[in-house]
């Protein structure tokens, strides 16, 4: 699993459900977590982090945002030599075939499907982490 | 894929739309808010009328179909689910609960969307719109409207869908 440690970003345009990712982080023993309301906030967010040599280790993300959608943050950082490496969750209500299959694409490390308890986030995380160790 | 659903069916007699959205209700709130709910029988009104405190809207486009899904709230049932899911307590609408209402609809019409979909509509994902107060959510609908009621231990809560062909 991820160590205590690890640097997340928690990305959706509402509140309560960054509150309750940051809630299944903690109780996983994750404390440093930071937010953004939207992809368009995150990115420069995540580049800075970068730049700074402080790099977010983890994003978690909505899919469905007005300013800049998850499936196009996830593209982003993908194009980007930076940030193509960071493990990118998916958190989201998009659970079609064709939702998956296009993040699958754009190279999402894992997909979960909204609703959810804390079991699936904390599985999902340890695959994750899994697959990015490997 | 399913079948293409039949365009002729006024979509508010459709039992699949309306087992969809009891579905999405049902299982979001058991998996994110351990909340059981009991169904109620779904109803006709001829025109939108307001139920709850506090309203999720979202509009819902299937080709030309468009139409408008609202979760009506009673305060008292809102404040316990919104307990319930983030361990938080409640006592007074504010802009927390209006964020929560705002999510729980976006979780339930996404639930419906996909087993819609499965079905062979063609609903889009959209942002979900929150209101407090009754006299602004009624500007929102004309028409019939397909009202399903639900009850958790504290209050009730109404799925309202009016649709548009």
């Amino acid at each position: 699993m991820f160590a205590p440690e690890t640097k997340f970003l928690v990305i959706d345009d509402f509140a309560t459900m960054r509150k309750i990712i940051k809630k299944v982080l903690a109780e996983l023993g994750f404390k440093n977590v930071q937010e953004a309301d939207d992809g368009k906030t995150a990115l420069p967010m995540l580049k800075s982090a970068a730049n700074e040599g402080s790099p977010y280790q983890v994003i978690i993300s909505d899919w469905n945002m007005p300013g800049l959608a998850g499936i196009d943050l996830l593209k982003a950082c993908k194009l980007d030599p930076q940030l193509k490496g960071t493990p990118f969750m998916m958190v989201t209500a998009e659970s079609e075939q064709n939702n998956i299959i296009e993040a699958a694409k754009a190279g999402v490390s894992d997909y979960v499907v909204k609703p959810f308890n804390a079991a699936t986030l904390k599985t999902k995380l340890t695959n994750m982490y899994k697959k990015h160790a490997a | 894929m399913g079948a293409a659903p039949n365009v002729n069916t006024n979509p508010l007699l459709d039992r699949k739309l309306i087992n969809a959205f009891v579905d999405g209700v049902t299982r979001t709130l058991a998996t994110m808010a351990s909340t059981e709910t009991t169904t109620g029988a779904p109803t006709i009104e001829k025109e939108f009328s307001t139920k709850g405190d506090v309203a999720g809207l979202i509009g819902m486009v299937a080709g030309t179909m468009k139409g408008t899904l609202t979760i009506s709230f009673e305060k008292e049932a809102v404040f316990q689910i919104l307990e319930n899911m983030l361990g938080e307590k409640y006592t007074e609408l504010n802009d927390q609960v209006a964020d929560a209402v705002g999510e729980l609809t976006n979780m339930i019409y996404g639930c419906a969307k996909t087993a819609l979909n499965e079905m062979g509509y063609g609903f889009e994902m959209a942002i979900p719109t929150v209101v407090m107060g009754k006299a602004r959510i009624k500007s929102f609908h004309t028409g019939a409207t397909l009202v399903i009621p639900f009850t958790c231990t504290t209050g009730k809560f109404f799925i309202e869908i009016t649709v548009q062909t």
